[in-house]
């Protein structure tokens, strides 16, 4: 059994959640507490955190400390959102958190944190949640910046977008425009309409949405006094959609006297339930599920996941694969040569455990690299290498890291070119470790490569064994592979100074595939 | 509902101002029970010293609060009524007549009731320095001379001397004095001081010293026969107040006293440092504005001139007292040793019924929840509780509100010894709890030291809720063990109060009590609460919602019934949800020691409530809250009243009993005290309580019965456990320590 506290640094709230995580009862929430630190009406007005905001949040986060104190917690992890992430001197702060606090504070990038809300309501919901997303599903994210909207269909992640519709980044514009009661309503109506207008013409046409899934800090308390305490997160749209009448003709001191939070929670209740009001309209849905989580549910079910105490029902790594193929669609790159990429890379990672040392995550890596190596082409055919590096690192792909997809950008970059080596690679967004794997999967990706430039050659098999210093490889096709067989020893080298194994290719035909 | 019934709800405003009670007026009704007590004749003597004391006290702090409050706003120009109608202005006129009445009873009571019962019990109070005889003069002199002249600041007010500070609640001695003539100055001088008057042409000055509170009120000196005497240290003085104006003449000498406004008035928002900032107003409550003047009755017309105009105080609020001034010396007075014949005998707690006190409680809470009913059962599972967190490998945090405590409590020790054994221990004490903020401030500060996280309140909010929070890490994982009480952590006035409490390891509680504290410690507050109802944000909707629950039921035609037991009810929204619920066909008996805003047997409004107030040997403290609910019954227990202060300005916590044991063990002590005919008082519908017809009917005393209930509980036990052990065990040290006599 562990102790472990999970910490979430966001836009308006700081909070933190205490688990006892142990394999017999899976995750058990011990102690929830929040603050409010409006971090975010300081970075998205100023682009800085002001010193009283700073010395707030500290103290805040000291009582943290004295809280996992109190639990003797074996382990914690923190995370900064938005309000971090948008400062202009992030590492700055970070490191006067760490002075004055002792904690090691790492700021998630947009997709990773709502990758990890995704993955608290997926892992709390279980078979349920596989279920519910077999049917079109609206996965709504709202923060303090910005909205994430991912589209679920047929059990599978079809898109995500952010939208810039952050309750605060919203309040902060209407209250900065002193409307009246009625007018505030309006106006923010009216916002809302104009940033889902682009969102609904790109996304939702022709889609088939049964349900929202809503994440929001304020909502449950909307559900709780209307449901009362127990009752199921899940209510049907009309039921919603009076819900929400109700609450917008009062004031924020009203909806906090009903609702029993604080006035200043209440004022940031009311954009979240409008701008689900507009998409259950927009959707026609049928029912909306706000199952309560947070931020920190999230992070403790990733760290539960990852220290295998838990079992997660759904693939989570599905999600971004699939997410990546919505992106490699996109720009036309998923046919046959994607196709032979990954079976070869994969093939080569796979039977090179023993020489590469890389982990399950870098085979994810290389798989999303696979995925997404030919996306510069649909742009440039001349230098497909930078194109596809520009696409990547400008589009956002839930559940990775910033660093991981500045990873796979490099490892894509470095896949085009013939003559790079550990020594001229110098990236600095990467550290020594991360460059490392990005040469040793690049390699991987570089040398896969040479036998998947033919669109419509297709494999039937690729193989890979290692046999003293060499690595066999073994293509089982119909085609005729001479000219692959040219570029694969031409590249053959510079795998052969990575991994100090030298590649063989064989070739196996076979009457028919 | 019928046609007629509706019909009937419709033309009936009920929070219509003929309603209500005054809440002032109803505060002096219930000194008047008290009162009664003091009257009874069938009570020992000393116990009726004891309650006309405690009127005495509860009526210096009712000027000090209550109508200190109604003057400001009477002085703000603040013309709003109150629930029953009436202006502020309209409560202080009423208040004063009222006062005076019970003033001019209490002194009755004194002089013509226990002053002689205590003479002829060998007990004889010299009202009178004039009275004594030679022998305790002298006594009387040289007391003065050794002990009481050092401790006197004599102050005279002339042009280069303003009129001294009079300090709240002090008993002074005011004098008027003439300068000596030169023949005067050297003579023997002593001046016979009458209590009447001395005429004199000289120009006199205004003088005064303070009665020392450092030395003991009541004297004693040498007796005139077997019994005892005393004199009030005032007489003393009187008698030698010469010596303390010497080149002087003392015209005349009258004791007086002066209540000023205590009402502190923090500015919680702009205070940087609660702390600070209440230490700051403590000093101030020293010379808040004078709202009642008492004097000697006879005093000097020319002297009470002098402190009417300094004092700034009009006559309806000059109270002539025909008698010592201050009778909370009589509780000193209950102390004196050799009278315990006049005492009822002194209450020993027993043994919890449902936990033995040697064993571990932590593992007798897993057993199931515990019920613990103070002062028939001892308090010291509650002190023990934290004790053994304290010293608890396993404990990791103890959490605990406090609002009063005794003055060296075990529990600050408790928790002190918790944070040097490296627990994580906080404390939230309420630095607002009314005469007793110096008191806390030191404890917290001690708290503080040892290295506790102390917290001071809640801006805006008093924290009078009484929780205990300890959380241990056990073998399958953390486990929350929480004590919620209707009492204060005192162990010294839990053998006083009565007061129920519960110890319990429910998950669902245990969630909650981590959200209260979470709450007072600035975070923000739950989505949701699993069992506890937490004012001021939940709990009075919900209050609402069980009685209106309730009145469901009477429509639809079922049963309906709802007993609540309280200190005080005057939150106008709970009483007019309790006249609908009346209305509807809900029967309602209400338990309501003090202040009640309600009134009862108006028709189609409050015909099915009934209210009564217990006032006996213990003070009636637990607030207890039954509801029939169709059978499902739930009763709940907590800190709080039906006040708004305590729905709507306080953080409180009721919570629901749940154990079937526990239940049915409440539903019998609110049965029995609904069947008192002793020390309960029925209120009727013209707002006087009168004693229930004990005709034909055999004599209940709840309290009483209570004492006897829990005795016979703890000797059964006794008995069980002596019977089936082969040895007995020896007495814990820690139980030992104070004093309990508890011997399983």
């Amino acid at each position: 059994m562990k102790i472990f506290a999970a910490i979430d640094i966001g836009s308006y709230e700081t909070g933190m959640k205490i688990f006892q995580i142990s394999k017999r009862n899976g995750l058990k929430q011990l102690d929830f507490v929040r603050h409010r630190v409006e971090l975010g009406t300081d970075t998205y007005r100023t682009g800085r955190i002001s010193n009283t905001h700073m010395d707030e949040l500290c103290s805040v986060l000291e009582g943290f400390n004295q809280i996992m104190a109190s639990y003797k917690v074996d382990d914690y992890v923190a995370y900064g959102t938005s309000a971090l992430r948008e400062a202009e001197s992030t590492m700055i702060i970070l490191d006067q958190i760490r002075i004055r606090t002792g904690l090691n504070v790492k700021v998630l990038s947009n997709s990773e944190q709502r990758f990890l809300d995704y993955k608290s309501v997926a892992l709390k919901g279980g078979k349920d949640f596989d279920e519910l997303i077999n049917h079109g599903t609206l996965f709504i994210d709202i923060g303090g910046g910005s909205t994430q909207v991912s589209i679920f269909e047929k059990g599978i992640l079809n898109s995500t977008v952010n939208l810039p519709l952050g309750i605060l980044k919203i309040r902060s514009l209407l209250r900065a425009l002193e409307p009246g009661r009625s007018k505030y309503i309006e106006l923010l109506n009216e916002e809302i309409v104009n940033e889902l207008f682009s969102f609904k013409r790109q996304y939702l046409r022709d889609k088939d949405i049964e349900n929202l899934v809503v994440i929001d800090d304020y909502l449950p308390y909307m559900m709780q006094k209307f449901r009362g305490a127990g009752a199921p997160d899940e209510v049907t749209a009309e039921s919603y959609t009076a819900y929400t009448d109700e609450i917008k003709l009062k004031s924020a001191e009203e909806i906090a006297k009903s609702v029993g939070i604080a006035p200043e929670n209440a004022s940031l209740m009311l954009p979240s339930a409008m701008l689900i009001n507009h998409l259950v309209k927009d959707t026609g849905c049928k029912r909306v599920k706000i199952p309560g989580v947070t931020l920190s549910d999230g992070i403790a079910y990733d760290y539960a996941d990852k220290a295998k105490v838990i079992k997660a029902v759904h693939d989570f790594d599905m999600d971004i694969l699939s997410c990546a193929d919505v992106i490699s669609a996109k720009y036309k790159c998923n046919g046959y040569r994607q196709q032979a990429l990954l079976m070869t890379s994969l093939a080569i990672f796979d039977n090179m455990k023993k020489i590469h040392g890389l982990s399950k995550r870098d085979r994810l890596l290389l798989e999303l690299s696979a995925r997404l190596r030919n996306v510069g082409r649909y742009v440039s055919l001349s230098s497909p290498a930078h194109s596809s590096y520009s696409i990547i690192m400008g589009t956002e792909i839930i559940g990775i890291s910033h660093v991981e997809r500045a990873m796979v950008a490099n490892i894509v970059f470095n896949s085009f070119t013939d003559e790079f080596s550990y020594a001229d690679f110098n990236n600095e967004e990467l550290d020594a470790d991360q460059s490392l794997r990005v040469i040793k999967l690049a390699a991987i990706l570089h040398l896969s490569a040479s036998l998947a430039q033919n669109p419509k050659k297709k494999y039937a098999k690729v193989m890979a064994a290692l046999k003293d210093s060499e690595l066999l490889i073994t293509i089982q096709s119909k085609s005729d592979i001479t000219l692959e067989r040219g570029n694969f020893n031409n590249r053959a080298d510079c795998f052969e100074e990575v991994f100090g194994i030298k590649p063989v290719l064989k070739y196996k035909g076979v009457n028919e595939i | 509902m019928s046609k007629t019934k509706e019909k009937n709800n419709t033309q009936i405003d009920f929070s219509s101002p003929e309603y209500f009670t005054n809440r002032e007026i109803s505060w002096v009704k219930f000194d008047e029970r008290v009162m009664g007590e003091a009257r009874d004749k069938n009570i020992p003597l000393f116990e009726r010293l004891k309650f006309l004391s405690i009127t005495a006290s509860n009526l210096d702090e009712f000027f000090m609060v209550r109508v200190a409050s109604l003057k400001d706003m009477e002085n703000a120009g603040y013309t709003k009524p109150d629930i029953a109608g009436l202006t502020p202005t309209q409560q202080l006129k009423e208040l004063n007549g009222l006062t005076h009445e019970l003033v001019d009873t209490q002194y009755s009571t004194y002089n013509r009731s226990l002053l002689p019962l205590l003479k002829t019990n060998g007990l004889t109070v010299v009202e009178s320095h004039e009275e004594l005889n030679e022998e305790q003069k002298e006594f009387v002199d040289r007391y003065f001379a050794d002990t009481v002249y050092p401790v006197l600041t004599p102050m005279a007010v002339d042009s280069a001397r303003p009129f001294p500070l009079v300090r709240n609640k002090s008993l002074n001695i005011a004098a008027l004095v003439t300068e000596k003539s030169g023949d005067n100055k050297n003579g023997t001088g002593l001046f016979k001081r009458g209590k009447g008057k001395k005429k004199t042409n000289l120009p006199v000055e205004f003088a005064m010293v303070q009665v020392p509170d450092v030395l003991p009120r009541i004297v004693n000196i040498p007796s005139k026969g077997d019994g005892k005497s005393v004199i009030l240290l005032e007489e003393v003085i009187e008698r030698n107040i010469d010596k303390l104006f010497l080149n002087y003449t003392v015209v005349c000498a009258h004791p007086f006293r002066v209540m000023r406004n205590a009402d502190l008035s923090i500015d919680e928002d702009e205070a940087e440092d609660l702390l600070k900032e209440i230490e700051k107003q403590l000093k101030r409550r020293q010379w808040g504005e004078v709202i009642r003047l008492e004097v000697e009755a006879g005093i000097d017309r020319r002297l009470l001139g002098i402190l009417k105009k300094e004092l700034s105080i009009e006559e309806p609020d000059i109270y002539f007292i025909p008698g010592p001034l201050d009778l909370t010396f009589l509780m000193k007075m209950y102390s004196l040793e050799g009278f315990d014949h006049l005492k009822t005998p002194d209450h020993v707690p027993e043994l919890p019924k449902y936990m033995s006190l040697d064993k571990n409680i932590f593992e007798q809470i897993k057993e199931g929840d515990i019920l613990l009913k103070h002062p028939y059962e001892t308090f010291e599972p509650v002190i023990k509780f934290v004790r053994e967190a304290a010293k608890d490998k396993d404990v990791l945090a103890i959490k605990q509100t406090l609002y009063r405590v005794s003055g060296n409590s075990p529990i600050i020790a408790a928790l002190i010894q918790a944070a040097e054994n490296g627990k994580q221990v906080t404390v939230l004490f309420e630095l607002k709890a009314r005469f007793d903020e110096e008191n806390n401030i030191i404890w917290a500060k001690a708290l503080e030291k040892a290295g506790c996280h102390v917290i001071y309140g809640i801006v805006g909010l008093k924290t009078h809720s009484k929780i205990t929070l300890v959380v241990r890490r056990e073998e399958d994982g953390i486990r929350r063990y929480v004590h919620l009480g209707t009492g204060n952590y005192n162990d010294k006035t839990a053998r006083m109060y009565t007061d129920m409490g519960i110890l319990t390891c429910a998950e669902a509680i245990g969630e909650d009590a981590t959200a209260v504290f979470n709450m007072l410690s600035g975070y923000s507050e739950p989505v949701t609460w699993n069992k506890l109802s937490v004012a001021p944000l939940w709990m009075k909707s919900r209050f609402l919602y069980l009685i209106g629950r309730e009145a469901d039921h009477a429509r639809a035609g079922r049963e309906a019934r709802i007993v609540a037991k309280m200190n005080s009810l005057c939150d106008p929204d709970i009483i007019e949800a309790l006249y609908k619920a009346s209305n509807a066909g809900v029967k309602i008996d209400l338990i309501i020691r003090g202040i009640c805003c309600l009134k009862v047997g108006i028709p189609k409004v409050s015909e099915n409530i009934t209210v009564r107030s217990i006032v006996g040997n213990f003070l009636e403290h637990s607030r207890i809250f039954w509801f029939l609910n169709e059978g499902n019954e739930e009763i709940y227990m907590g800190s709080a009243d039906w006040m708004p202060r305590n729905l709507e300005r306080r953080v409180e916590i009721v919570f629901p009993v749940e154990r079937m044991e526990l239940i049915e063990d409440l539903k019998a002590f609110l049965k029995l005290q609904l069947n008192d005919n002793v020390k309960a008082s029925l209120l009727q519908p013209d707002g006087t309580y009168v004693k229930p017809d004990r005709r034909g009917r055999s004599v209940i005393d709840s309290q009483a019965e209570c004492v006897k209930e829990a005795a016979k509980v703890a000797k059964s036990r006794k008995n069980s456990v002596v019977k089936t052990r082969t040895f007995i065990p020896e007495r814990s040290p820690e139980f030992n320590e104070n004093g309990e006599s508890g011997d399983i």
